[in-house]
């Protein structure tokens, strides 16, 4: 059962990289924000019936969150965007591990200060290493 | 110099991602997480939509003209939200999050190498595997640090 679970969330993060590798080739024919609107467009439908069909039925409204958590669709884009730009120049692997050293480096600084309202946590010796590492990595990649 | 820049726009767009999922982990607490996921999607599109009207160049080529498994690119992002929320509570976040960039990292090695989804090929050279090498260490101290902390994302 857990390697079954494990499994799939191996698919899951393979299917991260195949919306990497799909959007580059797309952005070059399309443009790179109608490539995004495709994903945000085809997004929004299958959350809408997933929401429409699964959310607890007695959630409540956005209208009652306070508006800073309702800023995360505005930083979504630039993901998207910055993926369909990049990935056709230095290719998915390298796209990818850019997008880890900027999630490690976040969470170093997001975390250590407690920013956008998450819990404060102090700077972790184990998050410095694995930021070195995947900046080595970087390096390695971009060598070629 | 274009290398180091994209490098850069890539740890830019991770870094908004980041802070995308901590804002949404909170936000999915409170009103659901396809509440949240939608949330995302919609105002994503709205944002892009305002961002085509008003600056992007006309292409000959339109999304309804390409072959439609271009457009499937969503249909590749959603399940993971699904497969996280569903995993996470019974696997735990430090294993959960090897698992996935363990995926991402195979995947885009293997896309790049055979250049499939029409992407450029890549082969796969002896520092691309030292680079391999690094983050297998680096997922190490990510699993440990995760292990130790269970809240982390």
């Amino acid at each position: 059962m857990q390697i079954l679970l494990i499994l799939i969330v191996v698919l899951g993060g393979m299917g991260l990289s195949v919306e990497a590798g799909l959007l580059g080739p797309l952005g070059g024919q399309v443009g790179e924000l109608w490539a995004t609107l495709s994903i945000f467009g085809v997004g929004a439908a299958l959350t809408f019936f997933l929401m429409l069909f699964f959310s607890p039925r007695n959630s409540p409204s956005f209208f009652s969150q306070p508006p800073l958590l309702l800023v995360g669709g505005i930083l979504g884009p630039i993901y998207v965007v910055v993926l369909t730009v990049v990935t056709p120049v230095i290719g998915v692997a390298m796209t990818m591990i850019g997008i880890l050293a900027g999630q490690i480096s976040k969470s170093l600084i997001i975390d250590h200060y407690g920013l956008f309202g998450t819990t404060e946590r102090k700077i972790d010796n184990k998050r410095i290493i694995a930021l070195v590492f995947i900046i080595a990595a970087l390096f390695f990649m971009a060598k070629g | 110099m274009m290398l180091i820049l994209m490098i850069v726009l890539a740890i830019i767009g991770g870094a908004a991602l980041s802070v995308q999922a901590a804002l949404n982990g909170r936000l999915g607490g409170n009103v659901g997480v396809f509440k949240s996921a939608f949330l995302t999607f919609s105002v994503g599109a709205l944002v892009t939509a305002l961002l085509i009207f008003f600056f992007e160049p006309n292409h000959s080529v339109t999304l309804m003209d390409v072959p439609k498994w271009q457009l499937l690119g969503a249909l590749c992002g959603v399940p993971y939200i699904v497969i996280m929320v569903v995993a996470v509570q019974r696997i735990g976040t430090a294993v959960a999050t090897v698992a996935v960039i363990f995926g991402q990292l195979s995947m885009s090695v293997l896309i790049d190498n055979f250049g499939w989804l029409g992407n450029e090929v890549i082969t796969l050279s002896g520092s691309r595997i030292a680079a391999l090498v690094c983050l297998a260490i680096a997922l190490y101290f990510i699993y440990s640090s995760n292990k130790s902390e269970p809240k982390a994302a």
